[in-house]
C-alpha cells in the first residue's frame, strides 16, 4: 500500500541532526519536569483543597502551591515551545500531517491551555481561603490539563502511524478525529500521567527538604514519598501494558532486539526502584536528607531516561519510512553561535533575577524573624 | 498537495486572522506596556507620588495576567494554526529561520520570567533592582519583536534571499525597518490605551494624572504612523503596490479603516486625555480599545492581502503549493501528485464531482468557502462547465491575487464542473437588455466592469452586430480572455446591453 507520507522539506536541515536532537531532548526533559509538576501539582492542590478543613497541613500545602502553580504553568509553556520547534525541523512532515488529521482537538489545546491557566491563577489568588469555589475551578483546570495531555498522546502516536492517516482523513477531513485505534494510546497516556503524579511526589519531597518547620517538613516528605512510591509501582504494571501494546518490531527492539533500547528499558526500570528504595530507607533514618536527595535524583534520572526512550521509540517506529540522519544538512553556524551566546546571556540574566529575588526574600524572612 | 487539507467549512486563512489579530493586539501591548510600567514606576519615585506607585503596582498585575497568559498562549496559537492551515509554508519558514525562532525563544523565556518577577515582587526587591527587572523585561520583549519582525516581513518581501537563500538576506529584507518602527510605535500607543483602561479604576485626582500621562503615550505612538506607513508601503513588492491603485475594494477599505481608526484614536487622545482629562470615561476608553484593534487589524490585513497570491512571496503560493511544483502538477495531474485525493478525473460522473470537490478544498480552500467568506456559489452563478474550466486557465489574470491553477486538463475539467454545479442558472429577462446584463454578470464581470474601476469596458454605441462578432474571437483580442461560451442568443443579448448599458 502506498502511504501518504509527505516528502520532507526540500531545504537542508539548518543544523546537524545531533545538535537538533540534543536540544530537542534537553528542552523536552525540562518541559516534562515542569509539565509533571503542573499536572501532578494541580492534582495535589485539588486533593489538599478538598481536605483543607480536616487537615491543617493540607490547607497549608494548598496555600504554598497557590503562588507556585502559575509560574510552573508559565515555564511549562515556555519550555514546551523549544522542543516543538526542534521536532518540527526534523520530523515536520509527520507532525504536520497528523496534526491536521486531528485539527480540531489539536487547536483546542490553545483554548484549553488559556482556560486552565486562568483557572490556576484563580486558585493562586484564593489558595489561602477556607471556603469558596476553588475546588470546582481546580477540578476543571485538572480536567483541562489531563485533556491537553491526552490530545498530545494522540498526536504523537498518530504521527508514527502513517498507515492510519488516509482512513482518518477520508472519514473526517474536518479534523474531528482522535487516534483511538492506536493500541498503545491508553497505556501510553496513563504511563505518562502516572509519571507526572510521581514527579509531583518528588516535588513535595523537595519542598519538604527546603522546609524549616519539623512537623510540616516531615508530613511533606512522607506524603511526597508515598505519592511517588504508589504511582511508580503502579506504573510498572502500566509500563508493561504499554510495552505489550507496541507494534511487534518496536517491542522486540526493547526486549533484546536492539541493545541500546533494551539497556535503556533496563536502566529505566532499575532507577525508579532505586528511588523507591531510598525514599523508604529514608523513613528509618535519623537524618534522612542524603537518602532523600539520592532518591529524588534517581527519580529525576528516570525521567531523563524515559525522555530518551521515548525518542528511541519514535525513531524505531519511523524507521521503515524515514531516518532524519539521511536528510541533507547545511548548518547555519554563525546564527547557531549567536543563539548559543544569547542563550548563555539569557541564562545569566535569569540567574541574576532569581538570585536577587532569593537574597531579598531571605533578608525579608530574617527581618520578620527578628521582629518576632 | 504534499499534506492533507484541513476542511473546516470556512477558509483556514480566516482562522489565522482571528488568532493573529488577538495575539498582535496583546503582544504589542506587552512590548510598549513594559516601557510604560518602568517609566511610570520611575516617575512615581522621582515625584514621590505614592498614589501613582499604587496604580502602577495594580497595573503590573493586570499586565502580567493579560500578556503572560493570553498574549503568550495566542502566540503559540498562531504557530499551531499556521501549521494546520499552511504546513508547507510553515515547514519552509521553520527550515529557514529555526535559529531565529530559537533566539526569540530565549528572549521569550527571559521576558516571561521578568514579567512574573516584576509583577509579584514589588515588596521583596529594592526599588533599583525592581526597576532593573522591569527594563530587562522591556528589552527582552522588544528584542523578540526584533526577531519575529524579520520573519514576518520576509514572507512579504524576501528580497535577496530568493537568490542567495541566506538567513540574513531574508531577515533584513526590504520592509524590515519600516515594519519594525511601525510596530514599535503601535506598541507605544497600545501601552497608552491599556494605561487608560486600568486608570479608570483609580480615584479621580490620581485618575486625571494617569489619564494625561497615558494620553501622551497614545499620542506619541499614533503620530508617527502616517509617515512610517508611507515608508513601509513604498517598500512593498512592486506587484502588490499596484493593488493600492484603487482596483481592489479590500485594500481601499482597509486603508480607510486604518486612517479612520488612527484618526479617531488621535483625536480622542488629544481631546480627552491631554486637554480635558477629567472628561475621560470608560466609554471613550472602550472606543479607543476598538480603535486600537481596528488599526492593528487593518494593518495586518493590508500586509496579508498585499502578499497575495503568495504566502511566501515568489516562493510558495497562498494555497500552500510551491511555485516550482506547479509545472509538474500540470504535467502529472493532481491525482498522481497528491496521495490525499480520492479517485481521479477519469472516474464516473458521480465520483468526478467528488473529485472536483476535493480539488476545490486542495487548491481554493485556504481563501474561499462555498457559501461563506469569499463564497464561490455567489461568484460562479450561471457558469457553465466549459466556461469554468476556461476561467481556471487564467486565474492570475482574473485576479492578480490568485495563484495559477495547478493540474492537468482533466483536473481542470473536474474542478470546472464542480464550480459550475454550485449555482446553475440561465439568464432570463423581459428583454434582450435585461438578459444581456445577466450574461455580462456571468461571463464578463469577473474581470470587467461597465463604467467602474475594474478594467472598464466601454462599447457604448458600438454596433451590436460588431460586438456579437467580436465574441467569437476573444482569444485573438487578448490571449488571456477565455472564449465566450454562451448561446448565440445570449451573445446577441450581451451585445445589446453593451451597446446601451445601464448601471
Amino acid at each position: 500500500m502506498n502511504l501518504p507520507i509527505p516528502y520532507p522539506d526540500p531545504m537542508p536541515l539548518p543544523a546537524p541532526v545531533w545538535l537538533l536532537r540534543t536540544l530537542l531532548l534537553l528542552t523536552f526533559f525540562l518541559h516534562v519536569l515542569f509539565m509533571n509538576c503542573l499536572l501532578g501539582g494541580t492534582a495535589v492542590a485539588l486533593v489538599c483543597t478538598m481536605r483543607r478543613k480536616s487537615s491543617a497541613f493540607s490547607a497549608r500545602l494548598a496555600g504554598d502551591l497557590g503562588p507556585l502553580l502559575p509560574s510552573v504553568f508559565a515555564f511549562t509553556i515556555t519550555l514546551g515551545v523549544a522542543p516543538l520547534l526542534f521536532l518540527q525541523v526534523m520530523y515536520g512532515q509527520f507532525l504536520y500531517a497528523s496534526s491536521i488529521l486531528i485539527g480540531v482537538p489539536w487547536l483546542a489545546i490553545i483554548g484549553m491551555v488559556i482556560l486552565a491557566y486562568y483557572g490556576v491563577y484563580f486558585f493562586s489568588m484564593k489558595a489561602h481561603e477556607k471556603k469558596g469555589k476553588t475546588t470546582v475551578v481546580l477540578a476543571l483546570a485538572l480536567l483541562l490539563l489531563a485533556s491537553i495531555a491526552f490530545v498530545y498522546s494522540n498526536n504523537f502516536t498518530l504521527m508514527l502511524a502513517p498507515e492510519r492517516w488516509l482512513d482518518l482523513y477520508h472519514s473526517h477531513a474536518s479534523g474531528w478525529n482522535l487516534n483511538w485505534s492506536e493500541p498503545s494510546l491508553v497505556p501510553r497516556y496513563l504511563h505518562f500521567v502516572l509519571g507526572a503524579l510521581a514527579v509531583a511526589g518528588l516535588g513535595l519531597v523537595v519542598m519538604g527538604l527546603r522546609q524549616q518547620e519539623d512537623g510540616y517538613r516531615q508530613w511533606l516528605i512522607e506524603q511526597g514519598s508515598l505519592l511517588f512510591t504508589g504511582t511508580t509501582l503502579l506504573n510498572f504494571g502500566v509500563g508493561f501494558w504499554f510495552l505489550v501494546k507496541l507494534t511487534g518490531p518496536v517491542r522486540l527492539a526493547f526486549v533484546g532486539g536492539n541493545a541500546f533500547a533494551t539497556a535503556l528499558l533496563g536502566v529505566g526500570m532499575l532507577l525508579p526502584l532505586a528511588a523507591v528504595a531510598h525514599l523508604i530507607m529514608a523513613k528509618a533514618h535519623k537524618s534522612p536528607k542524603r537518602q532523600l536527595v539520592v532518591g529524588v535524583s534517581c527519580g529525576l534520572l528516570t525521567v531523563a531516561v524515559m525522555v530518551v526512550m521515548r525518542d528511541v521509540l519514535r525513531n524505531l517506529a519511523l524507521a521503515p519510512y524515514f531516518n532524519p540522519n539521511q536528510l541533507p544538512v547545511a548548518p547555519q553556524w554563525g546564527i547557531i553561535l549567536l543563539f548559543v551566546l544569547l542563550f548563555i546571556a539569557g541564562l545569566a540574566t535569569l540567574y541574576y533575577m532569581l538570585r536577587k529575588v532569593a537574597i531579598a526574600t531571605k533578608a525579608q524572612v530574617a527581618a520578620a524573624q527578628e521582629l518576632q | 498537495m504534499n499534506y492533507p487539507v484541513w476542511q473546516l467549512g470556512f477558509p483556514g486563512g480566516l482562522l489565522i486572522a482571528a488568532v493573529a489579530v488577538l495575539h498582535v493586539f496583546i503582544s504589542h501591548f506587552a512590548i510598549g506596556g513594559g516601557a510604560y510600567l518602568v517609566l511610570t514606576e520611575r516617575r512615581a519615585y522621582s515625584h514621590n507620588d505614592l498614589d501613582l506607585l499604587g496604580y502602577v503596582r495594580h497595573h503590573s498585575k493586570f499586565f502580567a495576567l493579560l500578556t503572560v497568559v493570553l498574549g503568550a498562549v495566542t502566540g503559540v496559537g498562531i504557530w499551531f494554526t499556521i501549521g494546520l492551515v499552511s504546513p508547507e509554508a510553515t515547514s519552509s519558514l521553520i527550515h529557514t529561520f529555526v535559529w531565529g525562532w530559537a533566539i526569540e525563544w530565549v528572549f521569550f523565556f527571559v521576558e516571561i520570567a521578568a514579567a512574573l518577577i516584576y509583577a509579584y515582587h514589588w515588596d521583596t526587591l529594592d526599588r533599583q533592582t525592581h526597576l532593573i527587572v522591569g527594563w530587562i523585561y522591556f528589552v527582552a520583549a522588544w528584542a523578540s519583536l526584533v526577531v519575529i519582525n524579520g520573519i514576518i516581513t520576509y514572507m512579504l518581501t524576501p528580497g535577496r534571499w530568493l537568490e542567495t537563500g541566506k538567513f540574513w538576506d531574508g531577515f533584513f529584507n526590504p520592509t524590515y525597518w519600516p515594519s519594525l518602527w511601525i510596530r514599535t510605535a503601535m506598541a507605544v500607543a497600545l501601552a497608552g490605551i491599556f494605561g487608560l483602561v486600568t486608570a479608570m479604576g483609580e480615584p479621580s485626582a490620581l485618575r486625571e494624572r494617569v489619564v494625561r500621562w497615558a494620553g501622551w503615550w497614545l499620542v506619541l505612538g499614533i503620530a508617527p504612523l502616517l509617515p512610517l506607513s508611507r515608508w513601509y508601503f513604498h517598500d512593498f513588492p512592486s506587484y502588490s503596490r499596484a493593488y493600492f491603485s484603487g482596483m481592489y475594494p479590500q485594500i481601499r477599505h482597509a486603508l480607510l479603516a486604518a486612517a479612520v481608526f488612527s484618526g479617531v484614536a488621535l483625536a480622542l487622545a488629544l481631546l480627552f486625555a491631554l486637554l480635558r482629562p477629567k472628561m475621560m470615561n470608560p466609554v471613550i476608553v472602550a472606543v479607543l480599545l476598538v480603535a486600537g484593534i481596528g488599526v492593528m487589524g487593518a494593518g495586518e490585513y493590508l500586509r496579508e492581502f498585499s502578499r497575495y497570491p503568495y504566502v511566501i512571496n515568489s516562493y510558495i503560493y497562498a494555497n500552500d503549493i510551491r511555485i516550482g511544483q506547479v509545472e509538474a502538477i500540470a504535467a502529472n495531474g493532481v491525482a498522481r501528485t497528491s496521495p490525499w485525493v480520492e479517485g481521479s478525473a477519469a472516474d464516473s460522473r458521480a465520483d468526478r464531482s467528488n473529485y472536483g470537490r476535493q480539488l476545490f478544498a486542495l487548491e481554493c480552500g485556504s481563501c474561499h468557502s462555498v457559501d461563506g467568506y469569499r463564497g464561490m456559489r455567489k461568484i460562479t452563478r450561471g457558469w457553465d462547465t466549459k466556461f469554468a474550466g476556461e476561467i481556471l486557465l487564467h486565474l492570475p489574470v482574473v485576479r492578480e491575487t490568485m495563484p495559477p491553477f495547478a493540474g492537468d486538463a482533466h483536473d481542470r475539467a473536474a474542478l470546472g464542473s464542480y464550480l459550475a454545479s454550485l449555482a446553475p442558472a440561465t439568464p432570463s429577462g423581459a428583454n434582450d437588455k435585461e438578459i444581456g446584463q445577466q450574461v455580462f454578470a456571468i461571463h464578463c464581470a469577473m474581470c470587467h466592469s461597465v463604467g467602474g474601476r475594474q478594467r472598464p469596458l466601454d462599447l457604448k454605441g458600438t454596433d451590436p452586430e460588431a460586438i456579437a462578432g467580436m465574441l467569437g474571437t476573444l482569444g485573438d483580442i487578448n490571449p488571456d480572455m477565455p472564449p465566450f461560451t454562451g448561446t448565440d442568443a445570449e451573445g446577441r443579448a450581451l451585445a445589446v446591453y453593451l451597446n446601451e448599458p445601464s448601471h
